[in-house]
């Protein structure tokens, strides 16, 4: 069996491989690229978020100098343009501009390019456009009234589960588990809670960019901030159909997605307003137009009924869930979420997609998870304090049990962390735990690994690095072929030059990519050991790889460097020496976080500070611990920031109210205090060294945790998320 | 109505042409073609555009270029000397805090100023500091612990 020599490398807190370039401000992010003779794209939006548009008339803005295109829905008139969006499932398809109707406030009615963003802006200004305002509607539960505005004019009213007509409604996830009603005539007691949350905005730092560039034979190039560049390629492909072959997308250091950069947002725009003008164009967002025209996640009311047995011990749970949408997306897959990591014998759910005058929803970190493992763990605390039950025991008595996870030690890990069985707390001041739960998918993945005739490794593939899995895959390719860790360098190539690979979303890199890149070390070793079997006249069985070296077991001073074999190699009948490996699909295990929350709460103003934060989760196997910290303690902060001050808040006449960083309230430094982390280690079957996705589980807990510390400590149960002062007063004062 | 002027940048002299409109940041950017100041949101909220004048921070979107004449002006391509980065870049890499990078410039010349004026802060003191630069990636936690260890490491 060949053992490796030296050091582990998994397991190591090697700094990102690309934080040289990030703090010198050389990383190159798309709004950093200038091409010559770049023109720049703006969009001109509706003000109204319905309408019925009369006339547009762009004749001005085209005559306005420097105004090198104008596009609008009715230019494009024979041409396929239009936004497909493949988000879990459900196809989102609608067009690229709206023509007779507007359905949000933000809406994308024309594109100009000009000569510089000024110019274009102007042009804007000058397109007439003639509406005949409708009435709109924002709160799912208005939307599915009978007598509520209709948005998309094609929707006939929806059958639900129990029988009633839902307007604004054309798609439902179901589920049935056992006999709910059966589940309920057994159990003890019965909790029915209705719980809100509204939209939130993933609020990446860099707005959505791209430039794309057409040449005269139609082949398209673009540099876009995104998770996934195989996505933006194949959206562009579709969305304008253009063979895929023809399509290179080029991913630009990227400033954060959470979800949202997956592509159909501006580079379908971009790629339009180059072919019209036959120049490089760059489309890029302003804050104000992330709020209008983003992908934000959805909003949800959902009334949960659960049955419990006087032991504590979960009988049944019964879902009813409106998933506020905006004008296209999903988010009742996630209704799924009430069942958590429990052992719950009778579940049921009907979870709607509602439409309403507002951006199309799409993903956000855990996509529908903090919304609805908030509603599933609040009702869960308000029932353990109920039944005088800890809410960890109460959570340990119901956990599931199994192979590759534990649960049950992830739990106790925080409690343990804060001395949760001995706290203590001062007047205004609480406590909350919870728990929420995602398991990682799986993509396609295909990665090449080479080693260089001095002996460095490189490691191919289009993965976009958000999370620091460059670093990831370099230590996963070091351990596996033997070089150091200095000696790997990781190569992103664009959708012309590698191998697919799976965006970077659904906590799938690390597992998917983290097979393909070790499956590529692995042929490199082997054939490593091979060509140094022959030179150090050693059985391939008898050697020992790391650190650079090949050594014989046993005798140190029979050894060659890597770079020796590499040359070798490059002379023997093997030649060079490279290895690829491709990942399709393995079943993953469930990962969850848990967190523990201390708040003090002053009565007279309602502000809830945050005194303390603990998370722990079950990662697998942390190939890097400073990344999983990273992202539980970004996630953590998410989810707190949610659960007290993030909303999209809307008027009744469906505009928005705070589309910028003023009003949308995201965290400060001075919002959190420190983050205090404890990692489990159950290791998985399929994972690379048996880790597990943790990009997404850490935002999951954190809204139900800041609710109950809240009730710990002024004793009201919030259930409108988030829990802004004016919500904590109003509480206080109905007491 | 276009103008030239110059602006003193990282210690040397840029001779540049603007509109009274321009603002310092697109100055910086496009004029000087130093990138490493970010637009993340237009209004002075987020910090990514933050540069040093005179020492201070300030949000650079968020002033016009014309009133950084006669003013040093810092950004983050003028800390690393020949090649040699100061304690606080040092830190940000070996203490994981930066993820995706966009707020860094900024939050790393915040934290300089912050220890040019205070060398060894408290957290509270580093927390207040850096209030004007968000960050949606790290929570913060492995920032304030890399200007800790900055201050530390300048004892």
């Amino acid at each position: 069996m060949v053992t490796t020599l030296g050091e582990h490398v998994i397991g190591q807190r090697i700094p990102r491989v690309d934080a040289l370039e990030k703090v010198t401000g050389r990383a190159k992010y798309t709004s950093d690229m200038k091409l010559p003779g770049m023109l720049y794209g703006v969009f001109l939006r509706s003000p109204y978020a319905h309408a019925i548009i009369k006339r547009i008339d762009t004749s001005k803005a085209e005559a306005l100098p420097g105004v090198r295109a104008v596009i609008t829905q009715a230019s494009l008139a024979g041409r396929v343009a239009k936004i497909v969006d493949e988000a879990h499932g459900t196809s989102i398809d609608f067009q690229a501009f709206a023509d007779n109707k507007v359905k949000y406030q933000g809406e994308k009615i024309a594109a100009i390019a000009a000569t510089s963003k000024e110019v274009a802006e102007e042009a804007a200004k000058l397109i007439e456009v003639e509406y005949e305002v409708l009435p709109a509607v924002v709160d799912p539960r208005e939307a599915i009234k009978t007598d509520a505005p209709v948005i998309h004019d094609a929707d006939k009213p929806y059958k639900a589960a129990d029988g009633r007509l839902l307007s604004n409604t054309h798609h439902s996830t179901d589920g049935v588990t056992g006999d709910v009603e059966q589940g309920f005539a057994q159990s003890d007691q019965i909790f029915e809670d209705t719980y809100v949350v509204p939209r939130a905005h993933q609020s990446y730092i860099e707005p959505q960019v791209a430039i794309a560039d057409v040449s005269p034979d139609g082949k398209v190039t673009c540099w876009t901030s995104t998770q996934g560049i195989f996505s933006v390629r194949n959206n562009i492909a579709r969305c304008l159909d253009i063979p895929q072959h023809k399509v290179n997308v080029i991913g630009m250091t990227i400033g954060g997605g959470f979800g949202a950069k997956f592509g159909g947002v501006v580079d379908t725009y971009a790629v339009l307003l180059a072919q019209a003008t036959g120049r490089p164009v760059k489309v890029l967002y302003n804050r104000e137009e992330e709020f209008l025209d983003g992908r934000p996640a959805p909003g949800l009311v959902i009334t949960i009924k659960t049955g419990v047995r006087k032991d504590g011990k979960i009988i049944a749970r019964k879902a009813m869930a409106l998933w506020d949408c905006g004008v296209q997306g999903s988010g009742s897959w996630a209704t799924a979420r009430i069942r958590g990591v429990y052992d719950i014998p009778n579940v049921e759910y009907h979870g709607y997609d509602v439409v309403t005058n507002k951006p199309p929803t799409g993903a956000y970190r855990a996509p529908g998870g903090p919304q609805c493992s908030f509603a599933s763990e609040a009702q869960l605390n308000k029932i353990a304090r109920s039944l005088g039950i800890d809410p960890v025991d109460f959570r340990l008595l119901n956990m599931r049990e199994g192979p590759e996870v534990d649960f049950k030690a992830t739990l106790q890990a925080v409690a343990e962390k804060v001395g949760w069985y001995n706290r203590g707390k001062g007047a205004n001041e609480g406590w909350g735990v919870a728990v929420g739960e995602w398991t990682n998918g799986a993509g396609a993945a295909g990665a090449v690994c080479t080693l260089q005739d001095d002996g460095s490794i490189k490691v191919f593939s289009g993965l976009m690095d958000i999370t620091g899995t460059d670093t990831a895959m370099a230590q996963i390719a070091a351990e596996v072929s033997g070089a150091s860790i200095e000696k790997v360098t990781v190569v992103r190539g664009d959708t012309n030059s590698v191998p697919i690979a799976p965006g970077s979303g659904g906590s799938q890199i690390t597992f998917s990519m983290g097979n393909a890149v070790s499956r590529a070390a692995k042929e490199v070793r082997d054939r490593i050991l091979e060509v140094a079997s022959d030179m150090l006249e050693a059985r391939p069985d008898d050697l020992e790889v790391g650190n650079d070296k090949v050594a014989v077991k046993g005798a140190p001073d029979r050894a060659i460097t890597l770079a020796d074999v590499a040359k070798k190699a490059q002379r023997t009948t093997g030649g060079p020496i490279s290895g690829k490996g491709s990942f399709a699909q393995q079943p993953s295990a469930t990962t969850i976080a848990a967190q523990i929350v201390k708040v003090s709460v002053d009565t007279d103003t309602g502000k809830v500070t945050v005194r303390r934060v603990a998370e722990s989760l079950d990662c697998g196997k942390a190939i890097n611990p400073m990344a999983v910290e990273g992202q539980m303690e970004g996630g953590s902060a998410q989810g707190i920031g949610w659960g007290l001050w993030e909303q999209m808040v809307y008027a009744p006449d469906g505009r928005n109210l705070n589309a910028g960083f003023l009003d949308y309230h995201l965290p400060t430094s001075m919002d959190l205090p420190d983050i205090e982390i404890a990692l489990v280690e159950v290791a998985t079957l399929n994972g690379p060294f048996g880790a597990k996705g943790v990009g997404e589980p850490p935002i999951t807990p954190g809204i139900a945790a800041v609710q109950e510390a809240i009730n710990d400590a002024v004793a009201i149960e919030l259930h409108e998320v988030p829990f802004i002062p004016e919500r904590v007063r109003a509480s206080l004062k109905a007491k | 109505m276009k103008m030239p002027i110059t602006l003193r940048i990282n210690g040397e002299d840029y001779d540049i042409t603007v509109e009274g409109r321009t603002r310092l940041l697109d100055a910086i950017r496009e004029q000087c073609e130093l990138t490493g100041a970010k637009e993340g949101c237009s209004t002075g909220d987020c910090g990514a555009c933050t540069v040093l004048l005179d020492g201070k921070p300030i949000t650079s979107c968020m002033c016009f270029a014309v009133t950084a004449l006669g003013k040093e002006i810092t950004t983050i391509e003028g800390l690393a000397r020949n090649g040699e980065l100061t304690t606080v870049q040092q830190a940000f890499i070996d203490r994981g805090g930066l993820q995706c990078g966009i707020c860094t410039p900024g939050m790393i010349l915040s934290a300089t100023a912050l220890l040019e004026e205070t060398p060894h802060p408290t957290k509270d003191e580093i927390r207040f500091a850096l209030a004007g630069n968000l960050c949606r990636c790290t929570g913060y936690q492995k920032i304030i612990e890399s200007v800790v260890a900055a201050s530390e490491a300048a004892k």
